[in-house]
């Protein structure tokens, strides 16, 4: 508690909270546009906190992350067309209400959920990560490269629509992971005689090729007919469909909190993700309703379920990043970089050896959760015209960003060169379905998994038989195993439940995949 | 989606092959003896890509699925564009300076996709390219370039 009041001293300052309220307008700005969700912002981002102190930096990318999610709902709302596939959700029920001129009501209880479920999350983030971290301390090498092959296994295999694929794409992770001097014995590996890449492929330049210049080259590609998308919302006269009612509040209080903690445990479970919590939560509430066939025809409930969870994912995911150090999403890994550049590594060390930082990034957290709530009421009705923006004009100065970004890494146009050669590969993993977030993920923890394994092999005495003296690992073992096969066992219920026939009149079933613009 | 997994696994499994049979022996030492081969965990990796990747051109040839390719003409020629963009980009930073790239990217890009309006073609670069500017060399006193 000392520490917290420490790291609340820290934040507490004009300019932090600048750093702060600047990251949380950027990202809900981002949230806003489809397709710029908050793993481009902060990976763009990254560089241009360079020259800020390390609360002021990691409390904007926080902030980015925060508002970007709260933001995302509202292209859901006015458009049908959520910021990112974790607000699907929020636009069942959002969308109808901005049709029956209740826009701005669906906005605000969206904002409000999302302040709940983000806030109610970074709590039990505080409350979690440092005990669980007490535990990690006590893993060795061997326990922990079962316990990273197990995370990126279950990663892989939830991430995407093919186990094969997650598989694939957290291999190539960690191969391009191997890339530059090799730490015990300097010899380069694949670095095809280029000084740039003796000290491996920079996350950064990488993360902006394969989230925000791919993404963009899509949403390139889709610009006329998403242009055409855009429709008129007119708001209704009565004051009581522009704001939140005290019954409205009733009957929100239980789906709030039932997403807060459907969201937070799906946050911490690494792999699942904001849209699963997000679908999960909306089931919920749907199911536990007394009239369940009114959804999608404008329950406030809906929207209120779906973006408190959506925002209760975003603190919980950091607790496998605090507690073991395992990013546990996208965001985590690339916030790994962040925290790193500013001096603190995260893991279960970090809780002893920068207690003040970590109080600090938390006391940031709670300070963007109540900043967004300031910044999403009244500034909603003025985030709300960016969509209004074509994507011919979004596209160029966000291409112009990434360049910035990209070239602030290492000073260098090669970074650049990084940056285009991911966004071909990202390019075609994000049309071709090989998760990239599992190939991310598979990058930031391949050098752990390498040490990790090195030195169990040396611990092990290369005799596979000792793992019987390390039964946390064998269990990890056994779990991926396992995991293994229910998911292939799930993959291939699925495939064939979808090439068999369908009886005449039945309803199609819904997407668990955003309308990405 | 078939087609492009049967092409996707093949043409993961081609460069699979060529990774550990030319490139990783190329650009990897053995390593000192008594110590862990530098090579180990890359074939690995490569080796483990290789087999799924047969898995899923295999799995993909049997399967009945729908066959809607996943890639659209528009996008592939956004991506194509979008290279283009980023030559000339390069060109005009090795030839003239940042100043030049960034006005290739700001203008070229609107231009690019479909902007002729010339208020827009004009403002969003003075705009984009006087904000960076501002933030860099005068809120954050730090020159980028």
């Amino acid at each position: 508690m000392t520490q917290l009041i420490g790291g609340f001293l820290d934040v507490l300052n004009l300019s932090t909270l600048v750093w702060i309220a600047v990251g949380v307008t950027v990202g809900y700005v981002l949230g806003v546009l489809p397709g710029l969700g908050k793993a481009t912002g902060v990976a763009v981002s990254i560089p241009l906190t360079f020259y800020l102190g390390p609360v002021a930096a990691i409390a904007m990318l926080i902030g980015i992350a925060k508002g970007s999610t709260a933001g995302s709902a509202v292209s859901a709302i006015l458009l049908n067309t959520p910021g990112e596939p974790s607000s699907a959700p929020t636009a069942l029920d959002g969308y109808p209400l901005a049709r029956q001129g209740k826009a701005q009501k669906a906005l605000k209880m969206g904002l409000f959920a999302s302040v709940i479920g983000d806030f109610l999350s970074t709590l039990i983030l505080i409350c979690l990560a440092a005990p669980l971290a007490q535990y990690a301390l006590l893993i060795g090498p061997v326990e922990l490269c079962a316990i990273l092959v197990f995370s990126l296994t279950f990663i892989g295999g939830l991430s995407g629509k093919s186990l094969t694929k997650g598989l694939i794409a957290g291999a190539l992770g960690i191969f391009f992971a191997t890339v530059g001097l090799e730490t015990e014995t300097f010899i380069p590996r694949m670095t095809f005689d280029l000084l740039e890449l003796d000290d491996g492929i920079p996350l950064v330049p990488m993360a902006i090729g394969m989230l925000a210049v791919a993404e963009m080259a899509i949403q390139a590609g889709n610009m006329r007919a998403l242009d055409m998308e855009m429709a008129q919302i007119a708001d209704s006269g009565n004051p009581d469909d522009r704001r939140v009612t005290r019954d409205e509040w009733r009957r929100c209080a239980v789906p709030i909190l039932r997403g807060t903690l459907i969201g937070s445990v799906i946050g911490i479970l690494p792999g699942l993700g904001a849209s699963v919590a997000s679908f999960l939560s909306y089931g919920a509430t749907r199911k536990a309703s007394d009239d369940p066939d009114s959804f999608g025809t404008g329950r406030i409930e809906g929207v209120a379920a779906a973006e408190s969870a959506d925002n209760a994912v975003v603190p919980s995911s950091l607790v496998p990043l605090f507690a073991l150090g395992i990013p546990g999403s996208v965001i985590a890994a690339i916030l790994i970089a962040a925290f790193v550049l500013h001096g603190l590594t995260p893991g279960p060390l970090m809780f002893e050896q920068n207690p003040r930082m970590v109080a600090a990034v938390y006391a940031a957290m709670l300070c963007a959760s109540l900043l967004m709530l300031v910044i999403g009421y009244f500034g909603q009705s003025l985030f709300a015209q960016v969509i209004k923006v074509p994507m011919r004009l979004i596209i160029p100065p966000v291409l112009f960003l990434c360049c910035i970004g990209a070239y602030m890494e290492s000073g260098s146009v090669f970074a650049i060169w990084i940056m285009l050669f991911f966004t071909v590969f990202g390019f075609f993993a994000k049309k071709l379905d090989f998760s990239f977030v599992t190939f991310l993920i598979g990058y930031v923890i391949g050098p752990s998994i390498e040490l990790t394994f090195r030195q169990s092999l040396q611990i092990l005495d290369h005799k596979w038989t000792n793992l019987l003296v390390h039964p946390i690992a064998l269990v990890f073992i056994v779990l991926t195993a396992v995991t293994l096969v229910l998911l292939a066992r799930a993959q291939t219920t699925g495939k064939n439940a979808r090439t068999k026939p369908r009886p005449t009149g039945a309803e199609p079933q819904p997407s668990t995949q955003g309308r990405n613009r | 989606m078939r087609r492009a997994n049967v092409l996707s696994g093949a043409a993961l499994a081609v460069f699979g092959l060529l990774m550990l049979i030319f490139v990783i022996p190329a650009q990897i030492d053995q390593g000192p003896p008594g110590m862990m081969s530098p090579r180990l965990v890359p074939s690995l990796m490569m080796g483990l890509t290789t087999v799924l990747a047969v898995l899923l051109c295999a799995t993909n040839l049997r399967s009945v699925e729908d066959d809607d390719g996943p890639i659209s003409r528009a996008e592939l020629l956004a991506l194509g564009k979008f290279g283009v963009l980023f030559a000339v980009a390069y060109a005009g930073y090795a030839l003239i300076g940042p100043l030049a790239a960034g006005v290739v990217i700001l203008l070229g890009g609107l231009l690019m996709l479909g902007e002729r309006r010339p208020l827009y073609l004009v403002l969003l670069p003075v705009v984009v390219l006087g904000g960076t500017y501002l933030l860099f060399y005068r809120l954050l006193g730090t020159p980028i370039l």
